[in-house]
């Protein structure tokens, strides 16, 4: 416990004087609406009226299918698509390691989806499969496969992996690269001594030291699963999806389509819940290594 | 590590099969802006010939009386403003972080560690009621606003800041420089080449942001880029492919540039601590 003394009340006052435009914007920009967001969500409302209901929205959430419906498109992500990129990008990053000085190229290239935003993303890929412009239908015709559409809803699922996996893979297998080439070479040198092949040093040696760092992408992965609009948005365009086709667009759609904002409000408290649970394990490793390095 | 021939050739291999399908996108979009509908809906692989380029990009700078600029200016106002003043505030916030050992320190920074993790959207709809009742929505402050507060952003400056070593700052306040002129004139040079990376990468986080204006925006000349795009039809409210991938092909072109030819300030460094 540090006494309160007239030197460090000094230090407060001029600290918050720097911390003071922050302070303003982040309580009114951030602090603020989500209070207002759990406030709304307590309330019930037609139309411009809005009345007190307690926990009514929550309760008729968790018996709403719509909405657990909308996480059937996060779960097939954080099942299929995010341990699928991890484990390419891991694959990647050691095969980039075998060309460190020529596979510049490489990394820049698979890196370079990365810089497009995802509503660009899911336009071109939409379009690359849309039955009226992709270069796939004359090879399905080729294949005698005429009758077989590409842009059906059925089939979204897998092109949102395509398109997933094609925006983040080169991103990912690139930050494995970088904790990659951070592990001493004496350990991959002292088992290849002892014989150990290429992929025996990869998956004994190196992946084990690669586990916390997996761990945090498969967390932010997990988050952005979970958050998924602009891809699925964009595909909307061209195929029927329906309103609730992932937890961000139902929230957008019971606010914007239907007009019910308070119910709205209550799904984005339990969906920003979600996400504070996956990164609990982020947070407390972060705040270990930030804090009680100076001052403290 | 020694490797054999056989291996090194199929690592190439497969690298160059994969390269295809990341430069795929790229390609079709580069040859989709050469052509027309009619020549989109023959699915080939080739440029369009005759080459429609000039024609769709003189239409989508005309269509709507030339809103597309409107939307240009609007991207490069939100990001870039909304990114300048972002990190500017989490330097400053930075700043304090390294230099006082005030009051409330710990809670603050734990709060702002927890509130970089709140999804964007959690507020936005609030966001909405807010700047309803402050009767500011549909209007640019309201996109603004929220990208000045930059809280990842600030989380990064507090690291930044942490490296400046103790010296730097006791030989300054020999000297008697009092505490804006140490942040401004010692510290900021500093942290400056953190400051571009994140600065680039508000940017490019505002310049994609779809989200926040789709919610906050009704007029179509505060839209940026990268919402206008979504909206281009024909009178009868048809979707016109082409117009639509020429006006993408001009969104991301500023990104590309700005990767390529910054991309030593690119680095990625959220996972490597």
């Amino acid at each position: 416990m540090r006494w309160i003394t007239k030197k460090r009340l000094k230090s407060t006052a001029k600290a918050y004087l720097f911390l003071a435009p922050f302070l303003v914007l982040f309580i009114g920009m951030v602090v603020y609406p989500i209070g207002l967001g759990v406030k709304l969500s307590t309330y019930g409302q037609r139309g411009a009226r809005m009345w007190y209901v307690g926990a009514e929205n929550y309760t008729r959430i968790f018996s709403d299918s719509m909405f657990w419906q909308s996480f059937r498109i996060p779960l097939f992500l954080l099942l299929i698509q995010v341990p699928l990129m991890l484990f390419l990008a891991t694959i990647l990053a050691f095969l980039y390691e075998t060309r460190r000085r020529d596979g510049a190229v490489f990394r820049f290239l698979y890196y370079l989806p990365y810089t497009i935003p995802g509503i660009v993303s899911g336009l071109v890929w939409s379009y690359i499969f849309s039955d009226s412009m992709s270069p796939l239908r004359p090879v399905l015709d080729l294949l005698g496969r005429s009758d077989v559409k590409l842009l059906t809803r059925d089939n979204v699922p897998p092109i949102l992996l395509v398109i997933i996996l094609w925006q983040f893979t080169g991103y990912t297998a690139f930050l494995v690269y970088s904790s990659l080439i951070a592990i001493p070479r004496e350990y991959s040198e002292a088992a290849q001594l002892d014989g150990a092949s290429f992929w025996q040093i990869a998956f004994r040696i190196k992946l084990p030291l690669l586990r916390d760092p997996l761990i945090t992408m498969f967390i932010f992965n997990a988050i952005g699963a979970m958050q998924v609009f602009n891809e699925p948005w964009m595909l909307g365009g061209l195929v029927v999806l329906p309103l609730n086709y992932t937890p961000a667009m139902y929230i957008y759609n019971s606010a914007f389509s239907q007009g019910r904002f308070t119910y709205a409000a209550a799904m984005g408290i339990i969906l920003a819940g979600l996400t504070c649970l996956f990164s609990l394990y982020i947070l407390r490793t972060a705040s270990k290594q930030m804090l009680g390095r100076r001052l403290e | 590590m020694k490797l054999g021939r056989r291996f090194r050739i199929t690592v190439t291999v497969v690298l160059v099969l994969l390269a295809v399908y990341f430069i795929f996108p790229f390609y079709w979009l580069t040859i989709g802006i050469t052509k027309n509908v009619g020549q989109l809906f023959q699915k080939s692989l080739l440029p369009g010939i005759p080459s429609h380029l000039r024609e769709n990009v003189s239409r989508v700078f005309a269509y709507q009386d030339g809103v597309f600029f409107h939307w240009m200016g609007n991207s490069l106002l939100y990001a870039g403003v909304g990114a300048f003043m972002g990190v500017f505030i989490a330097s400053l916030a930075g700043y304090a972080f390294r230099r006082y050992d005030f009051i409330g320190r710990r809670l603050l920074f734990v709060l702002i560690l927890a509130f970089a993790m709140v999804p964007g959207f959690a507020t936005t709809l609030p966001l909405f009621m807010m700047f309803r009742d402050l009767n500011l929505l549909d209007t640019r402050l309201a996109i603004l606003l929220p990208s000045f507060v930059n809280v990842f952003g600030t989380y990064m400056m507090v690291a930044y800041w942490n490296q400046v070593s103790d010296e730097v700052f006791d030989a300054a306040e020999i000297d008697g420089a009092n505490d804006f002129t140490i942040y401004w004139r010692i510290g900021l040079p500093n942290i400056f080449p953190g400051a571009i990376t994140l600065f680039l990468l508000a940017f490019v986080g505002a310049w994609n942001n779809f989200f926040l204006p789709l919610v906050l925006l009704n007029s179509r000349a505060k839209m940026p880029l990268i919402l206008g795009i979504t909206t281009i039809t024909d009178p009868q409210g048809f979707p016109v492919y082409n117009l639509t991938l020429t006006a993408s092909f001009f969104t991301i072109l500023p990104l590309l540039i700005m990767f390529i030819s910054l991309q030593r300030y690119f680095k990625p460094q959220v996972y490597m601590r």
